[in-house]
């Protein structure tokens, strides 16, 4: 469903390509593809109504740049107004004391992101508690306190007390001398006057630096709403979308952003304390419209390339070494999750076995501490490998030699993947997917 | 819940309702000798087949109030696919639709909306008379994502069965997040059921085999066993609410998701279909929202019924619920 949808917008855009003048019926073509993508998305209904008309007019009154196509054009207008409207990267993370206070509906994740949060700060280097005010739900307590007890991070909490206003003073007293402190709340959605009058009070009494409100991604056009109270209520000045490890596009998060005039601050992206990312607008925008572009993604593969000066000449030679290996491992990693970087991919209608991604991750991170282990003529020429050289590998790794193995199994098909390519036409990826698959 | 939706509806109403009675007037304005009361016979069906003919309705005619429509049940969280399937369907039903004279058009654009809506909502569940007809003890699962509200939807559950006379036992399958099995030993405490419970990390599927044995040993009634809310991305925690599925052998799987969940609570209500089945829907927070457009969404795409209705955060925020309840929410109860 959700990919016929961006082959949809994708054809929308080609009928633009090598066109010299801006097509009106084109333009509204891809207009309308573009407000399915978003309302599929869960943006709000009129948000994307205004945001449809500004790229309408812009695409026809605006001259294209010289030296740009008429595609090119749209396309960048339609990525300017997306952008303006999430608000950028990241925005709005200091690391200095702070007061944080976490404010969202019931089930959104705000214990949980508390704790990570929490985490993210300790990392930073703060002294970083937090005080679990969720004095409604039972188990909200020692949920906090189970995970945050991983890293040793003060929570401070009175499950028998019903007050969170005394909570929070009480809690305030015990962790004076942290610098962060995050208040976790109960969850609470607009209508509910008295919870909200008394979000506003622990608002008040604290004087919060921040007033964060937690999203979950599948929120639809509720979301609009729910942020204007409370953004009436407190002011919120930060986004948390959770959940984004699903397959919801964070729709409802960007009328968020856009009732409360706020960015995005962090990413829930999974349920262990760790799975917490910084915001980028790019990898948000190619999901709300569920078009992966592969342009962007080679802009990202470069500038990770780049960074690890894979000698690309080289590999093209034919020379490809476990080095290079490591070089592209460790790229893939910056560009996000292998599946999301096979879904920008033009593919056509090929399917991933969904196994290969699951596990490729944990098995790359594997592979990379294996060849951590490895000598530097090891890595240049990787078939001086023997038997008591896999050994070693795999004592001074911690992992079996069989795993080591694995690896040098995995670095020969793509040796003969980057072969082919060099050869032309014989590089079959359904072919080296169906190996990758096996290998499991 | 739903007050936003009747509010649209009946706007919509309104607008289709003129767009059609404009073509009613043509249609009269090209056959005037048209006999005002209709009687059964010959005649009489020869003139409504004169009538019918003439009282075509044009789509050019809909087409705007259509759109509104649309925008209006997508506003209300209808999700895109099932927005078309509604909109489909009164489509078809409306164009070209031969309506008899005498009715009259505000009855023909409820009728084509409910009966659109009633077409996607599918059949009820009685849960208290499935339970008296079916062999003790019934067991009850309960799947859905992160924080929809599953522990404290099987709390209320618990409670309202057992105000109906049946005995409960709750076994606490959340062996993961934290908290969870304390959150479920509190609220069964309040409510005083019987809870089976093992140690956080332990298999889920361990902890439902023994809340199914107790329930069989002590001849309860019914075992509802929650299970630690997963994302239907995750394959490894599907595959194991697969396996509690098999050691279980629930009689009823029910899918809790929030009321307020957009576009995306028909992927994942499809895709935990696919692995366990669903055989009703439990919808939370539904006091959070006016519009109710999840019911619909959810409904609609695994073709099951929405049971149960949460409605706060109180033990007896729970309302049973039919499709006809809803669609008389829609459109009020006179039509």
């Amino acid at each position: 469903m959700l990919d016929g949808l961006g082959s949809s917008l994708k054809d929308a855009l080609k009928k633009l390509a090598g066109k010299t003048v801006v097509d009106k019926a084109a333009v509204d073509d891809l207009v309308r593809d573009l407000q399915r993508a978003l309302l599929q998305a869960d943006v709000n209904v009129k948000l994307v109504m205004r945001l449809s008309e500004a790229i309408r007019t812009r695409s026809l009154e605006e001259e294209p740049p010289k030296g740009m196509g008429v595609r090119e054009h749209v396309l960048r207008i339609v990525y300017h107004e997306l952008v303006n409207l999430v608000g950028g990267d990241t925005a709005g993370v200091v690391l200095e004391p702070q007061t944080i206070l976490m404010a969202g509906l019931q089930g959104s994740g705000k214990t949980t992101t508390t704790a990570k949060i929490a985490r993210y700060f300790y990392r930073k280097g703060l002294r970083t508690g937090v005080i679990c005010a969720d004095t409604f739900r039972p188990g909200a307590y020692e949920q906090l306190k189970t995970l945050c007890s991983g890293d040793n991070i003060p929570c401070f909490g009175d499950p028998d007390e019903p007050d969170a206003m005394k909570t929070v003073a009480a809690g305030l007293d015990a962790l004076s001398g942290t610098e962060v402190v995050i208040i976790d709340t109960q969850g609470r959605h607009a209508l509910e006057d008295d919870l909200i009058s008394e979000i506003i009070a622990i608002n008040e009494a604290v004087h919060a630096t921040h007033r964060w409100l937690v999203i979950d991604a599948a929120l639809g056009q509720q979301a609009s709403e729910q942020a204007r109270r409370f953004h009436e209520a407190i002011a919120i000045d930060g986004v948390i979308i959770t959940k984004m490890d699903g397959t919801a596009k964070g729709g409802g998060a960007l009328s968020a952003v856009s009732e409360t005039g706020s960015g995005v601050v962090f990413i829930g992206s999974g349920e262990t304390i760790s799975d917490l990312e910084r915001f980028e607008s790019d990898g948000f925008i190619s999901r709300l419209l569920g078009m992966g572009d592969l342009r962007s993604l080679v802009e990202r593969a470069e500038q990770a390339m780049a960074e690890e000066e894979v000698d690309v000449s080289s590999l093209m030679k034919g020379k490809f070494t476990l080095r290079d290996m490591y070089g592209q491992l460790e790229a893939i990693n910056r560009m996000g999750p292998l599946k999301q970087i096979m879904s920008m991919l033009p593919m056509g209608g090929m399917s991933i076995p969904e196994d290969v991604c699951d596990v490729t991750s944990v098995k790359m991170e594997r592979y990379k501490v294996i060849m951590d282990s490895m000598t530097p003529a090891e890595l240049d020429s990787p078939s001086i490998l023997g038997r008591s050289r896999v050994h070693r590998i795999a004592r001074g790794a911690g992992r079996s030699p069989d795993e080591v193995r694995e690896l040098i199994k995995y670095y020969k098909i793509m040796q003969r993947a980057i072969k082919g390519l060099r050869g032309g036409g014989k590089f079959n990826m359904q072919r080296m997917m169906k190996k990758f698959g096996g290998m499991q | 819940m739903f007050d936003a939706l009747r509010e649209n509806l009946l706007e919509i109403r309104k607008k289709l309702g003129s767009g059609i009675s404009a073509a009613h007037d043509e249609g009269e304005l090209a056959l005037p000798a048209k006999a005002p009361d209709k009687r059964p016979g010959f005649a009489g069906k020869v003139k409504v087949l004169v009538t019918e003919r003439e009282l075509v309705i044009d789509e050019k005619k809909i087409s705007g109030p259509l759109s509104d429509l649309e925008m209006a049940l997508l506003e209300n969280d209808v999700a895109l696919p099932v927005t078309d399937a509604i909109i489909a369907h009164v489509r078809e039903d409306l164009v070209g639709g031969r309506r008899r004279v005498r009715e009259s058009v505000d009855e023909i654009v409820a009728d084509a909306l409910k009966r659109a809506v009633l077409a996607v909502l599918g059949d009820g569940l009685d849960l208290i008379s499935y339970i008296q007809s079916h062999e003790r003890p019934v067991r009850i699962l309960f799947t859905g994502v992160n924080g929809t509200g599953k522990t404290t939807s099987i709390a209320k559950i618990g409670n309202y069965l057992k105000k109906h006379g049946f005995s409960v036992v709750i076994a606490s399958g959340d062996t993961f997040r934290a908290g969870a099995i304390e959150q479920m030993r509190m609220h069964a405490g309040r409510l005083d059921i019987k809870v089976i419970q093992h140690q956080q990390g332990a298999d889920p599927s361990a902890v439902i085999y023994d809340a199914v044995e107790y329930a069989m040993a002590h001849h309860i009634d019914v075992v509802l066993a929650d299970t630690a809310g997963r994302l239907h991305t995750r394959t490894n925690l599907m595959n194991q609410l697969e396996k509690i599925n098999r050691v279980m052998k629930p009689d009823l799987v029910f899918y809790v998701d929030e009321a307020v969940a957009g576009n995306d609570a028909v992927v994942r209500a499809d895709e935990f279909n696919r692995v366990v089945g669903t055989d009703g829907v439990v919808l939370t927070k539904a006091d959070m929202d006016r519009r109710g457009g999840a019911a619909l969404s959810i409904a609609h795409t695994i073709g099951k019924p929405v049971v149960f209705l949460g409605t706060g955060q109180g033990y007896d925020d729970l309302i049973p619920f039919s499709p006809r309840m809803i669609a008389d929410g829609l459109f009020g109860a006179e039509c």
